[in-house]
């Protein structure tokens, strides 16, 4: 077979390897940013997505989102921008989750015994969802950062809100109050996670009374368009093709 | 001739395939926390535990027991760790074996931040609930911000019964009894498990058909506009809606049923009392002190002078959680952790009574194989080689004085 010839002898069989491709493309793809996903997370995100009594109405709000924006901004770059596919946000968050259950139920909970109650991740699908539309009806990256990104922070806590507001009914424990969310922090040990380094409730956001989560998402939706412009270049820039003269080989 | 070689080759990759397959199986319990690698300094002169009582040496799943004891705060905290301004009262077991169900200082609950001061000593105790079964190291421990873990004395406990069994009941203010260990487990899984499920769906809706090569050439020859069509922008909006109703219900929903929240608590504790400690009769002046390496003993030129009205000895001497005891004068009683109790360990060139008024310089000699063990020995290399620990003198009827050394060490090498 000549380089000029065909890999295929037919348009069945052109289709049936594209085919192949795209599964095996995906496949890397997802595992991919599974693997770099979750470290960046796990690096930037860590504590306050592992225990539930760091998932705060402040800090938790604040970080999670402006972290978590970065993958799915670069993945969405290349995808769109090369195929027209809007689904570079979901394929992210769908590989990160994964990657985050089978970390928490494995060695959380399998390995440690930590409850799966007291260390499941932060739910951020929602945001990922309205990123893919907004992208897929705009065709804009500009309009996805400033919409998307402002959805992504603001969706955030209303998205976790039904799994964590359980375990923030409260309860008086040796003459004190605690959320159960606390309580979990405090009867389930951690050596190395001391109560001090939690950073939950901080800050100067104190003349807003009980509602600093509305407040605490916006200044995190803000940011995220920032991040979401940052990391939306370094995917353009992964993801770009360079030629070399030839006169130089 | 080659074929006695190749079947060695053979045999030989076997055996090797073989003994890592076994070394893979081969997973011994890591059950140490570290405790011999922490600076010697560290142990030495920060947090002194002492007076430690372990309640019990084996306990059931769901049953309880405590650790209590006292710890003293050094006065001479060293420049290169913070100040214990923030610390909490930790735990030293290998993840929750035991829950935490209660710690106190100085009868204070304790489950958040503390301040604590430098020179004082304070009371403690720390009420666990068995959980997994198994035997465990279980380690006094305080986290100083700026300082990390300081761990103290570990003592092994087993655990017995099984973890299926363990329960962790509460009543919340508004009512409700529940379980912690399995609380709202199942409403984690159900909407982590929906949204995963829609999440997937939209991704399923673009995957199933043609994408990485074709929608390339589409892109590439101007066509881009022709692979997103009217259909696929129905369904977005139809996903972005639904999106959005689902996230206003959940929060309704939510609300109707956890009318009552609160936010996360936190915040220092200050003010913790330290125990009143009776003012010492006992002054101690260290004139020199050396840690002779070969014989991994550490001696130790004490002026003693006794200002009370009864006759003293000295009885043990006390650092980074090693017991250094004279068996004349004292004989431990509270079944202190072995490998931490030289119960000979103590030799003093006169350790006659010191009678009251009298000044006596002595030699004192702590030697013990801990010294090795426990790496204090280390401590030469330490940046500030200065040595600190807790001396107890004993009077006539048994009363215990304690005493705080510190002083430079000076290692000899032959």
């Amino acid at each position: 077979m000549s380089a000029s010839q065909s890999a295929v002898r037919s348009r069945a069989e052109a289709v049936q390897v594209s085919r192949t491709l795209d599964w095996m493309i995906l496949f890397t793809l997802f595992t991919a940013v599974l693997g770099g996903y979750h470290i960046h997370y796990m690096l930037t995100g860590g504590d306050w997505d592992f225990w539930s009594d760091w998932k705060d109405r402040r800090l938790w709000v604040t970080v999670a989102p402006i972290v978590s924006i970065t993958f799915p901004a670069a993945v969405q770059a290349m995808l769109w921008y090369r195929y027209r596919l809007p689904f570079g946000a979901i394929v992210c968050i769908l590989a990160l989750m994964l990657g985050e259950w089978i970390n928490r139920y494995l060695n959380f909970w399998g390995w440690t015994y930590f409850p799966v109650n007291f260390c499941f991740p932060s739910n951020l699908i929602p945001g990922a969802i309205l990123l893919d539309v907004v992208l897929m009806l705009s065709s804009s990256f500009v309009l996805t950062a400033v919409i998307g990104g402002m959805a992504w922070g603001l969706v955030f806590y209303p998205g976790n809100w039904p799994i964590i507001a359980p375990l923030h009914v409260p309860v008086e424990y040796n003459g004190m109050m605690f959320t159960l969310a606390d309580l979990q922090g405090y009867h389930y040990v951690r050596t190395g996670t001391p109560e001090y380094i939690r950073m939950v409730e901080k800050g100067t956001l104190r003349t807003f009374g009980k509602d600093v989560a509305p407040v605490s998402a916006f200044f995190s939706a803000f940011v995220s368009i920032i991040i979401y412009f940052l990391w939306h270049y370094f995917g353009r820039w992964f993801n770009k093709t360079d030629f070399i003269s030839g006169e130089g080989i | 001739m080659k074929t006695i070689k190749d079947k060695v080759a053979k045999l030989s990759f076997v055996a090797l395939l073989m003994a890592l397959t076994s070394a893979m199986f081969y997973t011994p319990t890591a059950s140490a926390h570290g405790e011999k690698s922490q600076a010697a300094f560290m142990r030495m002169r920060t947090i002194h535990w002492f007076d430690l009582d372990w309640s019990k040496d084996e306990v059931a799943v769901n049953d309880t027991m405590t650790i209590s004891g006292k710890f003293h705060v050094f006065a001479g905290w060293p420049e290169t760790v913070d100040k214990p301004e923030v610390s909490f009262l930790n735990i030293g077991i290998p993840g929750p074996v035991f829950i935490r169900a209660g710690s106190w200082i100085g009868g204070q609950l304790v489950p958040r931040s503390v301040s604590l001061e430098l020179g004082d000593t304070y009371e403690f105790k720390v009420l666990l609930k068995a959980r997994r079964p198994g035997d465990w190291h279980v380690h006094t421990m305080m986290n100083v911000e700026g300082g990390g873990p300081i761990i103290g004395p570990g003592k092994w406990v087993t655990i017995t019964g099984s973890m299926s069994e363990f329960v962790n009941p509460l009543t919340t203010l508004t009512g409700q009894t529940i379980d912690l260990e399995d609380y709202a487990l199942d409403n984690v899984y159900f909407w982590h498990a929906l949204w995963y499920s829609i999440g997937l769906a939209w991704l399923i809706f673009w995957i199933k058909r043609p994408m990485f090569i074709p929608r390339h050439i589409a892109v590439t020859s101007g066509k881009a506009d022709t692979l997103i069509s009217a259909t696929d922008k129905k369904v977005a909006i139809g996903f972005a809606v639904g999106t959005l109703a689902l996230l206003m219900y959940g929060m309704g929903s939510t609300n109707e049923k956890y009318p009552i929240t609160t936010p996360l608590q936190a915040g220092l504790m200050r003010g913790i009392k330290p125990i009143e400690m009776p003012e010492t009769s006992v002054a101690v002046k260290v004139e020199d002190a050396t840690y002779r390496v070969p014989g991994r003993a550490m001696q130790m030129t004490l002026t003693i002078t006794n200002n009370g009205d009864s006759a003293i000895r000295l009885g043990e001497f006390n650092t980074a959680s090693v017991r250094f005891l004279d068996a004349d004068v004292l004989e431990d009683e509270s079944g202190y952790p072995d490998d931490l109790l030289a119960e000979e360990g103590l030799t003093v060139s006169d350790n006659s009574p010191i009678a009251p008024g009298e000044s006596r310089t002595v030699e004192v000699t702590a030697s013990d194989a801990a010294w090795e063990v426990y790496r204090l020995a280390d401590l030469i290399y330490d940046p500030d080689s200065r040595f600190a620990g807790l001396l107890f003198f004993f009077d006539e009827d048994g009363n215990r004085q304690m005493v705080m050394v510190d002083a430079p060490l000076i290692p000899s090498f032959i």
